[in-house]
């Protein structure tokens, strides 16, 4: 057996050989956060089954866990086209193995200080604001807190999207992100990095995708996401990584008072996933909508680790998550409350189901809402299940086969999450993947 | 059109229904009567190919075939038709798009062209009239929060756009108000045709004011005691089924 701990694993030994290029044309200050983020890292290294967080990951995720830098992918504009919102009328910004692809993206004129580009180029012009400050769990609750991936992804980022929307604007047009992978030849790592950020009553439409085109990468995206007073975010997040992926991703999200976030997570692809998305509700009278719909077949795995930081009075959260779980597929979801002592007539409701259509697929499923505020309204709710038995029969006896009443109700329990979804264009697509996916 | 002959059958190791012979015919009536425990829903589910039921003895032909040797949506698709005591909420699946399904399948299966949806629109828009439907419930998911009275409506509804050769209702009047119960009859009087028979089964002579069957039979103990025309039902509101179940006591012995 390895010891990891006599031998720097070399994800920490390479990464000062490694840094010049990380960081080419960005600002020196941002080398030291490289930096002391690796230091972080390195003292705790990659996570093992014996860290809470992480327990539901196969001790070979983290053995076999990539470290070479991705290199270039030649991918057409027909095959970004192809994926599951390729296909929607927005502005979009492609990155292909971590770097930015002008070539696929669709740059237009947009609003008066509306910025919809690259995070390196932010970085360089320092109009990144707020960068590096929102995904952290520094001072909150938890006894479990850990962001040792987050501080990987800030030592090795490569690039990602940069959307702001200034005070006050509503931007109608939908803005999607594209992160598309590509290993054809061999394993490597790739951290994507996003920023959004909108300022206090703006409003933005917002689709961030994790899309493969083949092979065996490991990717673990950070979003960091601000969003101000009175502000709207609509947020749809699809993962469709190639079967043999590792996609380990973490959310940040901060809500100003009286602001708004629906967010739809959809989780289609990748062999190892895992996904942490963080509100932190630090202004008055909010709302936030977390909905999840995740479908695992074969041998993946899907985990999904939210958790909202209630931390202030007056604020509503909803929360639901549906999986579908087929074959030797293990789904996990741990959901996290924290309703601080001050945060009086917290409104919280989370509920998570899934189905489970063979005997070897699994559900692990985990509320976990600490609650230190005494006039509160939490409620949680887990079911696991098959399909049932009365609604089959009864689909059967006006007609509909077997196959096909089983595909219809697996496809509504699956769908109901995606009503949510604000954009008809982006609902029809997910939609239309999920039914694809199912029937 | 339908014949069932000695028919046993059992849940699990309970013997349910012990010798039931019943012959219908197209156009007929029948009453299905009897108290709580004596069979009647378990006939009605045998009849749809609920799963769950094993039939240990006896036969059921239905135009010439076997009946018991079809699968749920192969009865649906040849015309036979149950409506549920208790019908199923389907959150997520549309009330049109099941509908549309449904009868579209069952036409596939008979070698029919499936309908265009304009065609399908126009084909239940007459239907949505006759049974006094709010067109709302159309678009919503099929039963979900629907009400009582509304979810009995919906499934005489659903017999309607599929023009069934044998409808089986098993109580529907179970939980209805006098109006509900009467909209309900009102729709399955005008479904009645010379092609077309009709099951009622009903622990309560109340429905047959609306539906007079042309033939009552009582079951008791999983077999069929009397049968008789609609006074026999008239005679059950009036004396109970203590009466009948103290002569076929007596006989016995």
């Amino acid at each position: 057996m390895l010891d990891l701990s006599l031998r720097p694993h070399p994800l920490v030994s390479q990464f000062e050989s490694l840094l010049a290029v990380l960081n080419a044309d960005l600002p020196a200050e941002l080398a030291t956060f490289r930096r002391d983020a690796l230091n972080r890292f390195s003292l705790v290294g990659l996570p093992t089954r014996s860290d809470e967080e992480f327990r539901y990951l196969s001790a070979r995720t983290f053995e076999d866990f990539p470290s070479a830098p991705a290199y270039g992918a030649t991918i057409s504009r027909e095959q970004i086209e192809s994926t599951i919102t390729g296909g929607i009328d927005s502005v979009v910004v492609v990155f292909v193995n971590g770097e930015a692809a002008p070539e696929l993206s669709s740059y237009e004129t947009l609003p008066e200080g509306v910025i919809v580009g690259t995070l390196r180029a932010a970085l360089a012009e320092g109009t990144a604001t707020g960068f590096g400050t929102i995904a952290t769990l520094e001072g909150k609750l938890g006894s479990t807190n850990d962001e040792r991936l987050v501080d990987l992804n800030s030592a090795y980022f490569a690039d990602g999207g940069f959307i702001f929307v200034p005070r006050g604007l509503a931007l109608e047009r939908p803005i999607q992100i594209i992160h598309v992978t590509q290993a054809d030849h061999g394993t490597f790592l790739v951290a994507p990095r996003n920023l959004i950020v909108l300022e206090d009553g703006a409003e933005a439409k917002i689709i961030e995708s994790y899309v493969g085109l083949g092979g065996t990468y490991a990717s673990i995206p950070v979003t960091e996401v601000k969003v101000g007073e009175r502000a709207h975010l609509d947020w749809v997040r699809v993962q469709q990584e190639s079967e043999t992926a590792i996609h380990l991703s973490t959310t940040a999200v901060f809500q100003a008072e009286a602001s708004v976030v629906r967010s739809t997570v959809v989780n289609f692809g990748g062999l190892v996933v895992r996904n942490e998305l963080n509100a932190d509700v630090r202004g008055e009278r909010t709302e936030t909508w977390l909905n999840g719909v995740n479908v695992g077949q074969g041998e993946q795995l899907i985990d999904n680790h939210t958790r909202l930081d209630h931390a202030v009075p007056n604020c509503q959260s909803f929360e639901v998550y549906k999986s579908v779980l087929d074959d030797r597929s293990t789904g996990v979801f741990n959901g996290k409350i924290f309703v601080y002592e001050d945060a009086q007539k917290t409104d919280a409701k989370q509920t998570n189901q899934a189905i489970l259509l063979s005997g070897q697929a699994t559900y692990n499923t985990k509320p976990q809402l600490e609650i230190f505020a005494d006039d509160v309204k939490c409620t949680h709710g887990a079911t696991v299940g098959t399909l049932r038995d009365d609604a089959l029969f009864y689909l059967r006896s006006r007609g509909i086969p077997e196959k096909q009443a089983r595909a219809l109700l697996i496809y509504a329990f699956a769908a109901d999450v995606l009503e949510g979804v604000s954009l008809p264009e982006v609902r029809s697509a997910l939609e239309a993947a999920l039914f694809a996916k199912l029937v | 059109m339908l014949t069932i002959h000695n028919l046993h059958a059992r849940v699990e190791d309970k013997e349910i229904l012990r010798g039931i012979n019943l012959e219908v015919k197209p156009g007929e009536v029948h009453a299905i009567m009897g108290p709580n425990g004596s069979g009647k829903s378990t006939l009605a589910s045998i009849l749809a190919g609920k799963p769950g039921y094993e039939v240990t003895e006896g036969s059921i032909t239905f135009n010439g075939e076997d009946l018991l040797e079809m699968d749920p949506e192969t009865r649906a698709a040849e015309g036979v038709f149950l409506a549920f005591q208790y019908p199923v909420e389907i959150p997520g699946v549309s009330n049109t798009y099941f509908l549309r399904t449904a009868l579209n399948q069952s036409r596939k299966h008979r070698g029919e062209p499936e309908l265009t949806m304009p065609e399908f629109t126009r084909h239940i828009r007459s239907k949505v009239e006759m049974m006094g439907l709010d067109s709302s419930l159309l678009s919503r998911a099929v039963n979900e929060g629907f009400s009582g009275g509304e979810k009995k409506r919906n499934e005489i509804f659903q017999m309607a756009v599929l023009e069934p050769k044998l409808c089986v209702l098993d109580e529907t009047d179970s939980g209805l108000d006098i109006d509900a119960l009467k909209v309900v009859s009102a729709g399955v009087n005008a479904l009645r045709n010379p092609d077309r028979a009709v099951i009622v089964v009903t622990h309560y002579q109340r429905l047959l004011n609306y539906i007079v069957p042309d033939f009552v039979h009582v079951l008791m103990e999983g077999r069929i005691v009397r049968s008789g025309d609609r006074t026999l039902a008239l005679q059950l509101e009036d004396e109970g089924y203590g009466v009948i179940e103290a002569e076929v006591l007596a006989a016995a012995n």
